[in-house]
């Protein structure tokens, strides 16, 4: 039978690729808000989850709506606001950023086997899908221009350092607390973000964050 | 014997499928949309007609729709369709298939340069590259399957003990699989979003302006090619997505064909709702396709072990 | 043994006869062309007997300058290494008959027939070399004697500069492959190959790599292949045609024998000579695709060429490493069936190139075109050898990449080197698609289509002594395509001479092999009958002339026609961080444009590299130097005797 878990890890990588390689702004949108509901749902699914503690059951609806809901909407309103032209405008091409993915998912396999854990089967693909994730995250926020593709991309980060959590953690209970003080800083961080976002559109017209530049000295 | 039917059905059935796709585009554009059978007149209409050639060509320009055809139909061979045993079937047979269709896009590629065309040059130029980032996934593809069951044979990886298929084991690798395959089927057909069949500007084309000098039964010695090739990328994911065996061959046959027959509605909605990408754009959609093969090859050294 | 060594002197007689015979030209061509093809012939059936039965201790030695040995050994793989030597060679001494057709370049043409002479000895004595000093002996003779050939065309400024160029890669190689010697002779004390394989591990290792950078730049691997697309072109063609498929070989040659000597334990060797196989077969075609000059052209071709023998011989050794017969045997076996069918189609592609410069007169394949009509025999020759290239079937290409991939997928059962392979049949589909794509450019622009200027329109038929060489080298295409069992038998003995390919049941290869042939006729087969239904489908029917549609457009010129630089500019942008193409548009300015220019050209990054990196750091050591070269006689004299005082007091 299919593994529920390897599915979701799989589409997971799918839209971590489609991230590197869409070139649409509101695509990307919907695209973390797919993977932000995928890595929400992914501790549902983990092996020795046999009890379905009620904290989980209580927090992972909130972050479902919080990544898959909540963020997305607000940056779905900051490109509509701030007007954004729809084109991503890369840095580092498309065709760069997916071989330095395929890269990335390389050197993850290759880290996961040399880390001295002792991991049940599908944790090893959970953190290769999370270390990846994470890399791709910084990838994005490094190699595109606008300020919006940046806030995207530390989205990815937080989704990774999610997934790299739920394989390494024993206690899960725990980490949801942790990790939902990250996530309400996150949306914290996004809200401002989408305030000062509309103020630079105002004050420059454009959301290339080059344009930062002439604010130095 | 059953092979040979299959193979005698899957030849004859292959114009009737691409009907599909232009009934799904017709009915999202609210048209009643030509007859299914269409593509079957429109052969029967090209054998009936004598040729144009333009005096630029040379007898390799004759030469292409034929060997096009030629591969296209052995590629068919080796192909286990609904079920029966591929007519034709040894180890390292996959090699041997995709290096035929190499040879059918060979001859397609320098008979449209033999025109002396501005334009079927740039389809030329255009299919070459393309094909050949497309020809890194499919052999990507061709690593998976032999990690995964061992064998280097169109039939053997969907036979025996450890058959390829998206309900066993390895099945959440298989997705990765079947949605970077069905990438390559839209390039490697010349379909939206890489290529559009149905285009009237030829500086946008890929495969159709490479024929545009093509006539009578040449063009439709090409179509026919084109069909079986459709015809084999599907039936390569109708054999992954099988769900069931059963022991009756016409039952088999009838699920085998009707997948099948969901794969070309598929086309036919993705042809709907996309449109076709800017020319520059394409390496990017099969480098994802790419992508994705490689990233299951990596996990199947999980998988594996 | 005797009959080798006959055959030898047969063909160097063959060489020298012309040194005499000058005078009358045509006599002169024809006698070492017949003198040639005896020796050959003789030499041939040595080597194929001996594949066949044989024989023990097939050694001869004879003691030079009292201290060393001259020492001579046939055995299997010399065995199959002679049999491009002994097919090509005669081939292409045939195809200069009537390409070297200036009478008033009798004496040059002379000297041309001796140094090919003595090329072809030389590179057959390196095959049987038994010591390391017959080795180095006939590596230098060849060097030295292909360098001659090179600049045959010496008057002309570009040639000279090629041959100083390949005289100094030659040179800098056989540097690095002495210094290889040097290591082992200082572990073995002894310059024969017996007791190679008894040094120690790590010592084998810097053996190999220096031996691998001396091989590797004759046998032009990718950052030591920039001599490679300046010497072809300068060459004459069947000089290229030698040296391209069968000389550079030689350096494959030694980095098998030499391998085979150390009988080295690590994985290394196999990454390493993997790594070096995929750089070069994918970039080596990427700069085919990017440069428009048909020799050029095919000069990286044969660094892709190399790269995937390469490719398959990397496999080989890491079968051995990590214990995987299968990959070992199919690796190396396709590895060394390639080195074969490369021979075959390079020759005859670089004897295709000569016969359209010569009688189109320019190699640009942007002023080429429409030559498929006038020059049929070349045009179809070449496209056969095109198709072979390109590794399709039913062709000998497809054979030789059909056991490298069948190695590649059996390489990836081994866990721990799962990458490898997995990166090698990715690069080979690659090198495939990027094969087509350039040879579709080749056959495509230079012969179909309209000619492009008013030479290529003249072009007409070359001699045919060109034909019959032609001819026959695309006959042996279709046949090793097609029937390619007893070829495959004959490199599968040269492999069972190791160890661990033994263990492969011959009959896994056999049935494989039969299979394809059997592909390849039915392909035939039905191709053939789909033809006459084809015929018959036009039969009675109207068939019409008529111009190619222009898409409404009713003035075409010929100059609309798609040139091999647009056609792969595209790919090679894709490949723009390994490959400088450097675009200079002037623009349209005006509402009514005047002229518009738009230049395109491609630089080797691994020439620019090399020169930023040893070039000018030589030459500035070299500058600082410059004092000792004043000039003054009697200080020259000064320095010898210093020297020779120095030399004395150091004894």
């Amino acid at each position: 039978m299919i593994h529920l878990t390897d599915v979701i890890l799989s589409i997971t990588i799918l839209s971590v690729l489609l991230t590197l390689g869409s070139n649409r702004l509101m695509a990307l949108v919907k695209i973390i808000a797919l993977q932000g509901v995928l890595v929400s749902l992914t501790p549902l699914f983990m092996e020795h989850h046999d009890k379905l503690t009620g904290g989980i059951l209580f927090l992972t609806p909130i972050t479902v709506a919080i990544k898959g809901l909540v963020i997305p909407a607000f940056l779905f309103f900051a490109v509509k606001k701030a007007s954004i032209r729809r084109e991503i405008e890369p840095i580092i091409s498309y065709h760069a950023s997916l071989f330095a993915g395929l890269a990335m998912i390389l050197v993850s396999a290759f880290i996961v086997d040399r880390l001295p854990l002792n991991l049940p089967g599908s944790h090893a693909l959970l953190l290769i899908t999370g270390i990846t994730t994470l890399a791709a995250g910084l990838l994005l926020m490094m190699g595109r221009r606008k300020g919006i593709t940046q806030v995207i991309g530390y989205l990815m980060l937080e989704n990774g350092i999610y997934l790299i959590g739920t394989a390494l953690a024993r206690e899960v209970h725990t980490l949801h607390v942790l990790e939902f003080g990250i996530l309400l800083d996150l949306l914290a961080g996004v809200m401002i973000m989408g305030i000062i976002l509309t103020n630079i559109n105002r004050a420059f017209d454009d959301m290339d964050t080059s344009l930062l530049m002439r604010l130095k000295d | 014997m059953e092979s040979i039917i299959a193979y005698g059905i899957a030849l004859l059935a292959a114009p009737l499928f691409p009907g599909f796709i232009l009934k799904v585009k017709a009915f999202f554009a609210g048209k009643k949309g030509p007859p299914l059978l269409i593509k079957y007149y429109t052969v029967l209409k090209l054998f009936r007609k004598g040729s144009v050639y333009s005096t630029s060509t040379s007898f390799v320009f004759r030469m292409g729709p034929t060997v096009s055809f030629v591969t296209a139909a052995m590629a068919l061979l080796f192909v286990p369709i609904a079920g029966a045993s591929p007519v034709l079937s040894f180890h390292g047979d996959v090699i041997v298939l995709f290096y035929l269709f190499g040879l059918g896009r060979f001859f397609t590629v320098i008979a449209a340069l033999d025109t002396a065309s501005p334009f079927e040059g740039m389809g030329a130029a255009r299919e070459v590259y393309f094909a050949t980032l497309a020809e890194a996934t499919t052999f990507s593809i061709l690593v998976i399957f032999f990690r995964l069951n061992g064998a280097l044979s169109f039939g053997e990886f969907f036979a025996g003990t450890n058959p390829i298929t998206v309900w066993g084991g390895a099945g959440a690798l298989l997705l990765l699989v079947i949605v970077s395959l069905f990438m390559v089927l839209l390039t490697e057909n010349s379909r939206v979003p890489v290529d559009d069949p149905a285009t009237h500007l030829e500086l946008t084309m890929i495969h159709e302006v490479m024929i545009l000098d093509h006539s009578g039964p040449d063009l439709a010695l090409i179509e026919l090619g084109a069909f079986f090739k459709l015809l084999f990328y599907a039936a390569f994911i109708t054999c992954i997505v099988q769900p069931l065996q059963f022991t009756s061959p016409w039952l088999h046959a009838l699920l085998f064909f009707g997948i099948m027959g969901l794969i070309y509605v598929a086309v036919g909605i993705t042809e709907s709702i996309t449109a076709r990408l800017k020319m520059n754009l394409v390496p990017k959609f099969i480098l994802t396709s790419f992508a994705l093969v490689f990233f299951a090859a990596i996990l199947t050294t999980r998988v594996v072990s | 043994m005797d009959t080798y060594l006959f055959s030898l002197v047969v063909i160097l007689v063959g060489g020298i006869l012309p040194l005499f015979t000058y005078k009358k030209f045509t006599v002169m061509k024809a006698a070492c062309v017949i003198i040639t093809a005896i020796g050959s012939f003789t030499g041939l059936y040595a080597a194929l007997s001996f594949l066949i039965h044989p024989v023990e201790n097939a050694v001869i030695s004879w003691p030079w300058l009292h201290h060393f040995e001259i020492a001579l050994q046939m055995d299997a793989m010399a065995a199959f290494f002679l049999i491009p030597i002994f097919f090509i060679c005669p081939l292409a001494t045939l195809y200069s008959f009537h390409y070297m057709h200036h009478e008033k370049q009798s004496g040059k043409t002379a000297i041309s027939y001796f140094f090919s002479a003595v090329l072809f000895v030389s590179m057959a004595l390196l095959t049987t070399a038994n010591n390391m000093l017959t080795f180095a002996l006939a590596w230098e003779i060849m060097s030295l004697s292909s360098f001659f050939l090179v600049v045959f065309d010496f008057r002309n400024k570009e040639t000279r500069k090629a041959g100083y160029l390949y005289f100094i890669f030659a040179q800098a190689g056989a540097l690095f492959l002495f210094a290889a010697f040097a290591v082992i002779y200082s572990q073995t004390g002894t310059l024969s190959f017996d007791s190679i394989s008894a040094m120690p591990e790590n010592m084998k290792l810097i053996a190999f790599v220096l031996a691998f950078m001396g091989l590797g730049s004759k046998a032009g691997v990718f950052p030591l292949h920039i001599w490679l697309p300046h010497a072809h072109p300068a060459a004459p063609s069947p000089v290229s045609a030698v040296m391209s498929g069968v000389m550079i070989k030689m350096g494959i040659f030694g980095i098998i024998r030499f391998y085979m000597l150390l009988a080295p334990a690590g994985e290394i060797y196999g990454q390493i000579i993997l790594v070096a196989g995929m750089i070069s077969g994918i970039l080596g075609v990427v700069y085919a695709l990017g440069v428009h000059d048909i020799k050029r052209l095919l000069a990286y071709s044969s660094v892709e060429n190399i790269g995937i023998i390469l490719l398959g011989l990397g496999l080989g050794m890491l079968g051995v490493a990590t214990g995987n017969s299968t990959m070992a045997a199919f690796g190396f076996a396709g590895g060394l069936l390639h080195v074969f069918n490369h021979s075959i189609f390079k020759s005859l592609l670089f004897m295709g190139a000569g016969s359209v410069i010569h009688k189109a007169g320019t190699g640009k394949i942007n002023e080429l075109g429409g030559l498929m009509k006038t020059m049929p025999v070349t045009g179809k020759t070449f496209l056969v050898g095109a198709v072979s290239i390109s590794g399709l079937p039913p062709f000998n290409g497809f054979v030789s990449e059909f056991l490298i991939y069948y190695g590649a997928f059996y390489g990836l059962a081994h866990g721990s080197s799962f990458l490898l392979p997995m990166l090698t049949i990715i690069s080979l589909a690659v090198i495939g698609g990027l094969a087509a794509s350039c040879f579709t450019k080749l056959v495509g622009v230079a012969f179909l289509g309209e000619p492009r200027t008013e030479n290529a329109a003249k072009a007409s038929e070359c001699g045919i002594a060109m034909r019959i060489s032609m001819v026959v080298l695309a006959l042996s295409c279709i046949v090793v395509g097609v029937f390619p069992e007893p070829f495959v038998h004959i490199v599968f003995r040269v492999v069972s001479g190791l160890p661990i390919a033994a263990t492969v049941s011959p009959t896994v290869f056999i049935d494989l092999v039969r299979n394809i042939s059997l592909v390849a006729v039915l392909f035939l087969g039905i191709l053939g009958i789909t033809m006459l239904l084809r015929k018959g489908l036009y039969s009675g029917k109207p068939m019409a002339k008529g111009p190619t549609w222009g898409c409404g457009f009713t003035q075409p010129t010929v100059r609309m026609q798609y040139t091999g630089t647009s056609y792969a500019m595209s790919i090679v942008g894709f490949f723009r961080p390994f490959i400088h193409s450097e675009n200079v548009y002037s623009g349209i300015q005006k509402i009514f444009p005047g002229k518009t220019t738009y230049k395109t050209k491609v630089s080797d990054r691994a020439e620019s590299a090399i020169l930023e990196t040893v070039v000018k750091p030589v030459f500035w050591v070299l500058d600082k130097l410059r004092w000792i070269q004043h000039g003054e006689i009697q200080l020259y004299i000064a320095y010898i005797v210093l020297a020779i005082v120095i030399l004395l007091l150091a004894q």
